[in-house]
């Protein structure tokens, strides 16, 4: 049976006597749904999954997203099966992304804290990141814990964002760091969804703050109001006693909770091999009625 | 005179001085040996005129004329004296109301809110700023100061080599592109000027980070990398060790270092509540923020 260590004073669990490879009983999965449902972070050292077995694992907490028809990829380009996102720096041959490729640079995004898939009608429940090449150096992961967040914020600042809906897109991600390079085509997938700010957790009954960098507007405030509240707010809730970083070690596999988690990517050598695979839990329903913005 | 730091090395109290009154050539070079030392240094209880803030802030060099005040019509201005920034929320002359929530004026000075040195789009930077406090909101309105100098020092030796010779372009424009709102109007106010990452200060000869939200740019780095980048290393700089947050009184004058400073406002509720600051700043001619020659830069 498994069981979960506490890796840090606010979230994440290190989890042992678990083995991916295989298939898991019930008993498995219900132990891990409520260790993740607690912790918001699992993390599970040398697990030395084939994308099958990642995806075997994945699939037993629901349906999962297929990354088609969003992001910058078209297919024939993709070296992985439609169920993962290729969160390496790799092209379909298996070479190290030039600096200047158009993947390359859209990817950066990833290294400003967001939600996965918070731009979609329906965001992310689960993520789970395999990584089968690490880099030495650089490229960590890091978590911030987005209850912990809400809950430090006062009453005042509480009852200001509670109705509070964002509009999410990842043209205004990508628009932080100066990428526009977007086709019509790609914009057009990329049309900004609305979210609550604040959640409340369907098992853990936790409220969370909501942010990603895709917000690029509050309904019913001025943009540059919107997007100096959104980044003030941002900045305490990942401020240093809420985050932690997770250093890769090879074959680590680390599984989210995208609902009141949030991530972000460290920086790395541009010409060193990462190769990690994700693959993503599709949430249940809309954070809000009218999820089209 | 008598100057208290207020965390080791950074942001000194002064009192003791009566800085309405004409200053003498000591008691200017002592304020400067303290911003030196403290790069941020607050004077409580200073009840200055606007003629008086001009006389005092120009003990210390060229004062710079706000580009609003330029460009507005004198019968428009708010304040006799042309020198004077107006860093209120009150729709012009009319100090009983205040700006609207969708106020271009507004939109822009909510930018303010980002980390910046000030006036560091412009070829040459600026030195000092002074800010004196006439109207205070009960909540929030602080003005918060990281020391750049110490953020430097905090850098590993890897990063320090990385930044070192870095060369960078500062434009209004990149600042208020990250908040959504577009800067429109002369082309040439709008054009990056180039400068170093690292300046070394003149007189103390340490080096300090030359961060501000206004740049957008790294001389030969792809543009995301170099976004991603800065952000970073402005997190780094920013961390709350660095970081002392005033708490405005009426009366108080504060002045800073750009060269070694970064500031930002915080949130108040600018719709219902007055807050009104009158801002002199110093051209930093000759201060180690003059922007790098465009032949060097090309390099």
């Amino acid at each position: 049976m498994i069981s979960v260590r506490p890796f840090h004073d606010l979230f994440v669990g290190e989890v042992s006597g678990a083995d991916l490879t295989r298939p898991q009983t019930e008993a498995e999965i219900a132990a891990i749904e409520a260790a993740i449902a607690e912790h918001a972070v699992l993390v599970f050292r040398d697990q030395r999954v084939t994308d099958e077995q990642q995806l075997a694992f994945s699939e037993r907490f629901g349906p999962l997203e297929h990354t088609g028809g969003t992001g910058i990829s078209k297919p024939g380009e993709q070296r992985l099966h439609p169920a993962f996102a290729d969160v390496s720096n790799l092209d379909v041959d298996g070479a190290v992304l030039a600096r200047d490729n158009r993947r390359r640079l859209y990817s950066l995004g990833n290294m400003l804290w967001h939600s996965d898939s918070s731009f979609k009608a329906v965001p992310a429940k689960y993520s789970l990141l395999s990584g089968r090449v690490v880099v030495e150096k650089g490229g960590e992961t890091e978590f911030a814990d987005m209850r912990a967040a809400y809950d430090a914020l006062d009453e005042a600042a509480k009852a200001e964002i509670e109705d509070l809906i964002c509009e999410h897109s990842l043209i205004y991600s990508r628009e932080v760091l100066g990428f526009g390079d977007l086709t019509d085509a790609e914009r057009a997938t990329m049309r900004p969804v609305r979210q609550t700010l604040v959640r409340t957790h369907l098992v853990s009954g936790r409220k969370s703050v909501y942010l990603a960098s895709h917000i690029g507007r509050i309904v019913g405030w001025p943009v540059p109001e919107a997007r100096a509240f959104i980044r003030d707010l941002t900045e305490k809730a990942t401020r240093p006693e809420f985050v932690y970083r997770h250093v890769w070690r090879p074959f680590d596999l680390v599984m989210w909770d995208n609902r009141c988690t949030m991530h972000r990517a460290r920086r790395f050598k541009s010409d060193a091999v990462r190769d990690m695979r994700r693959t993503t839990v599709a949430g249940d329903a809309p954070t809000v009625a009218l999820a089209a913005a | 005179m008598m100057i208290q730091p207020i965390q080791p090395g950074f942001v000194g109290v002064v009192t003791g001085i009566d800085i309405c009154q004409p200053l003498t050539a000591p008691e200017v070079a002592q304020i400067e040996a303290g911003m030196d030392s403290f790069a941020v240094l607050s004077f409580p209880n200073q009840p200055l005129t606007d003629e008086q803030q001009v006389v005092f802030s120009a003990n210390f060099g060229e004062l710079e004329i706000p580009l609003a005040a330029q460009m507005m019509a004198p019968e428009k201005r708010r304040f006799q004296k042309i020198e004077l920034g107006d860093i209120s929320n009150f729709d012009g002359k009319n100090t009983d109301k205040l700006r609207d929530r969708e106020d271009s004026r507004r939109m822009y000075a909510l930018a303010n809110r980002l980390w910046h040195s000030d006036a560091s789009f412009r070829a040459v930077g600026a030195g000092y700023t002074l800010l004196h406090s006439r109207v205070n909101p009960t909540k929030g309105g602080n003005t918060e100061f990281a020391d750049m100098r110490a953020a430097y020092d905090a850098l590993d030796a890897k990063t320090k080599a990385l930044v070192d010779d870095m060369i960078v372009g500062h434009s209004i424009v990149y600042s208020r592109e990250q908040i959504g709102f577009e800067v429109k109007g002369d082309a040439d106010n709008l054009k990056p000027v180039k400068h170093r990452l690292v300046v070394t200060h003149p007189v103390t000869g340490r080096k300090s980070l030359y961060l501000s939200s206004h740049i957008g740019e790294i001389d030969g780095w792809l543009i995301p990398e170099a976004r991603a980048f800065l952000r970073d290393l402005t997190e780094h700089a920013t961390q709350r060790q660095f970081v002392y947050s005033h708490k405005w009184e009426v009366n108080d004058l504060v002045m800073w270092d750009n060269r070694t400073v970064m500031h930002r406002a915080t949130r108040f509720d600018d719709l219902k509540e007055r807050r009104d600051l009158r801002r002199t700043s110093i051209k930093g001619v000759g201060l180690g923020v003059d922007s790098v020659p465009v032949q060097q830069a090309a390099e």
